[in-house]
């Protein structure tokens, strides 16, 4: 292949998997990652580097409008992400002395009972009252937002922020093992856990991968697995698709947004049980 | 699209759109400048021959012996800089500068927010914002310290 013909291509491919990534809460790695290697014959570690640029991309063109219209609650983010770094933190000090292969049977089990419990509630719009969590209350941790779908204000308050801050810091901590993204996790846990209405949970999230990222950008970088000529593509293609993917996402009903992210969660739970058994899926 | 006065509703944080409205711009900002770096590096990169006369070489992406990294690939600021001042100009080197600045973006996002919210009057979540900051410098210096 050409490096122009190079070039273009994983500019295209980055512009879907931003706009994915947007409307999801992802960093859009789980789409990239395996297209860069397997596709393009681009090596792991500049898949790798090429990903984490993504993440922060994605923040970059999504996060801005999310912030902006309420629908990523930057209290909700910063808090939770406290949780984040710290587990990632500690996920790289704990790196080969855990043994890998149970983490991702028992990540694989966990996934798929969050795809299981995705299903039951597939084609709820809106979370259902809950009793008041004193947490959530003492730290602000609600908000509002004007959801142009259903032309309404919807107003939400985070509950079980103990179970959700939990549930954060084991996914700081195998992403760090692991070396995979969190933002699948981070969705689940505020979409189950603490009962956000999805779309806050994707946008947040979205503010959220950004910080996590940024975290681990500089190893990457003084790494030398930050390619320019593979990373620019993957920046310019990923902030277009992000700022396409934040336009189509306020108009989503949040309904669909969790039909969208169910296969996500299945393919990570099948990929982390194949990877137990010591096969990878790429 | 209602205006920030829907965010101050009773029962919501009081101080909502200033903090969220600052972190948006910074957020928005960093996105086009980096972009922009990104894209007028390549295009230069482009204009110089750099993309064409490249042709096939593209199995020298693969990552190469582990000392030696290609010259295209940047490193440290250092090295960006140098690209920067050298004449005639690195056009990769821009390109750098780019994703340097995208990289830096969510940190400075957050860094904002501290003054904001203390502004606000809102002192726990300027707290909450500089644990994070602290936290993402302290990845860093382990970063430059596996460096």
């Amino acid at each position: 292949m050409e490096l122009s013909t190079f070039v273009v291509a994983v500019l295209l491919t980055s512009v879907g998997a931003g706009t994915v990534g947007a409307v999801l809460g992802l960093g859009g790695g789980i789409l990239l990652v395996p297209i860069l290697t397997i596709f393009y014959g681009v090596d792991m570690h500049y898949a790798m580097g090429a990903s984490i640029i993504s993440v922060i991309a994605t923040s970059g063109g999504a996060a801005a409008a999310y912030v902006k219209t309420g629908l990523s609650n930057v209290r909700i983010g910063l808090f939770l992400v406290m949780a984040t770094i710290a587990g990632a933190l500690t996920g790289a000090l704990l790196a080969g002395v855990v043994p890998v292969r149970w983490l991702e049977l028992i990540l694989g089990l966990a996934l798929s009972y969050s795809a299981f419990a995705t299903l039951q509630q597939i084609n709820l719009e809106l979370p259902r009252e809950l009793p008041d969590d004193w947490l959530a209350m003492r730290l602000g941790l609600e908000g509002v937002y004007y959801d142009r779908r259903l032309d309404q204000e919807v107003k939400y308050r985070a509950t079980r922020i103990g179970r959700g801050f939990g549930a954060m810091y084991a996914a700081g901590v195998l992403s760090g093992l692991l070396g995979i993204g969190s933002g699948a996790f981070k969705v689940l846990a505020m979409d189950h856990f603490m009962r956000l209405p999805m779309k806050v949970s994707t946008a947040t999230s979205n503010f959220m991968i950004g910080i996590t990222a940024a975290a681990s950008a500089g190893i990457y970088f003084t790494r030398g697995d930050i390619h320019p000529l593979i990373a620019a593509p993957v920046a310019i293609g990923v902030l277009l698709g992000a700022y396409l993917g934040s336009v189509v996402m306020v108009r989503l009903r949040n309904a669909t947004v969790r039909k969208v992210f169910l296969p996500v969660v299945v393919y990570l739970a099948l990929s982390m049980i194949l990877r137990s058994l010591g096969v990878r899926l790429f | 699209m209602r205006g920030g006065s829907g965010l101050d509703g009773p029962g919501g944080p009081a101080t909502g759109t200033s903090v969220e409205a600052l972190i948006a711009r910074v957020l928005l900002w960093g996105g086009l400048v980096s972009g922009l770096f990104v894209l007028l590096g390549l295009t230069l990169y482009a204009a110089g021959g750099g993309v064409s006369a490249r042709v096939l070489e593209l199995h020298r992406l693969g990552r190469p012996e582990r000392l030696a990294h290609p010259p295209d690939v940047f490193v440290s600021l250092g090295e960006v800089l140098r690209g920067l001042s050298a004449r005639p100009l690195d056009p990769l080197a821009v390109t750098a500068l780019g994703l340097v600045l995208l990289l830096m973006t969510p940190a400075l996002g957050v860094a904002v927010a501290i003054p904001a919210f203390v502004r606000a009057g809102d002192r726990r979540y300027a707290a909450i914002a500089g644990i994070v900051l602290a936290m993402l410098l302290v990845s860093l210096l382990l970063a430059g310290g596996v460096a």
